[in-house]
């Protein structure tokens, strides 16, 4: 059961199967390589005029991110507005049970985990989407070890902040 | 190809990410503490799916328009893993990765906006910092930058 007005989720293979043919459809209408996570260096660029968001992946790849990026954005509004209908909300499930901080905490604590994320998935050079499906399907070493080693690191720190931190 | 095409497609992602769980910060912390089998199906059936139909479209080597496909892999360097494990850390305190930080702004997840907030300044901080980082990450030259994803 989601935390969006509670409705229950797709079975996994169908969600896996949606999600593994969007990835190759993309490929084979558009030609472009899944990945999220770069879009945030498109965003960026937009306003750091530092030489790392003059490469010509990131300006010549901005047609395409901005664009999905705000799909992804509308594909959550009407996720949202088909289940119920759209609200701003805070709720956070397991984080309000156990650790229970309101807005101005969750806010501060997203923020650090975002840090991590902005920071992480550009040295790594992916994320989920980029390394752990795409480039895994496509039999990437890279790949296989940024994916272990973020899943190790997730596993090892809700692990610290649910069984021993919040317990 | 026309910006509305990628808009479609990154919708259809998004919605699927929102109603899957992948979305959702209990099912992530679920997948963490192995309690819940979700996304561990989601991400395996993805790559069952995903491997074989590369294969295919590599062989065959061209688009549904007839370019040749492009497709180069990811530089390989020890960032994958350092920066993998920072990421990793970030997915398990938000709850997101960064498809999911963009779905859950749209659901109405008014605390996705300090995630996005947090991944911006993040990125931009390795942008700004690239040339500066450990010579022990042997991160690839900055025109080539860390692989794109």
């Amino acid at each position: 059961m989601l935390i969006l007005h509670g409705i229950e989720t797709y079975h996994w293979a169908v969600a896996g199967l949606a999600l593994g043919a969007i990835t190759l459809l993309l490929l084979w209408v558009t030609n472009q390589r899944l990945g999220i996570s770069t879009g945030f260096e498109n965003l960026c660029a937009l306003v750091v005029k530092a030489p790392y968001f003059r490469r010509a992946e990131v300006t010549g790849s901005t047609h395409w991110r901005l664009p999905f990026l705000g799909g992804l954005v509308l594909g959550g509004v009407l996720s949202a507005v088909t289940s119920g209908g759209w609200a701003p909300f805070w709720d956070l499930g397991l984080f309000d049970e156990a650790i229970g901080w309101g807005p101005a905490g969750k806010l501060a604590w997203m923020f650090a985990g975002g840090l991590l994320i902005g920071f992480g998935t550009r040295m790594a050079g992916g994320c989920t989407s980029g390394h752990g499906i795409f480039g895994i399907s496509n039999l990437e070493r890279a790949s296989l070890e940024s994916t272990l080693a973020f899943m190790a690191a997730g596993i090892v720190t809700s692990n610290l902040v649910y069984r021993l931190g919040a317990s | 190809m026309n910006a509305l095409v990628y808009a479609i497609f990154g919708t259809l992602f998004g919605w699927t990410l929102s109603r899957s769980g992948a979305a959702d910060y209990n099912y992530i912390q679920g997948m963490f503490l192995f309690t819940s089998f979700q996304l561990y199906g989601i991400i395996g059936v993805a790559v069952i799916v995903t491997a074989p139909g590369l294969w295919w479209l590599k062989r065959r080597g061209t688009t549904a328009f007839g370019a040749a496909l492009a497709l180069k892999p990811k530089p390989r360097h020890p960032g994958n893993v350092a920066g993998g494990v920072l990421f990793g850390v970030g997915w398990s305190i938000t709850g997101m990765c960064p498809g999911p930080i963009l779905v859950n702004i749209g659901e109405g997840k008014l605390y996705a906006l300090g995630a996005l907030a947090g991944a911006l300044v993040g990125a931009a901080l390795f942008g700004a910092l690239y040339e500066r980082l450990p010579k022990a990450l042997r991160l690839p030259a900055l025109r080539i930058g860390t692989g794109d994803g």
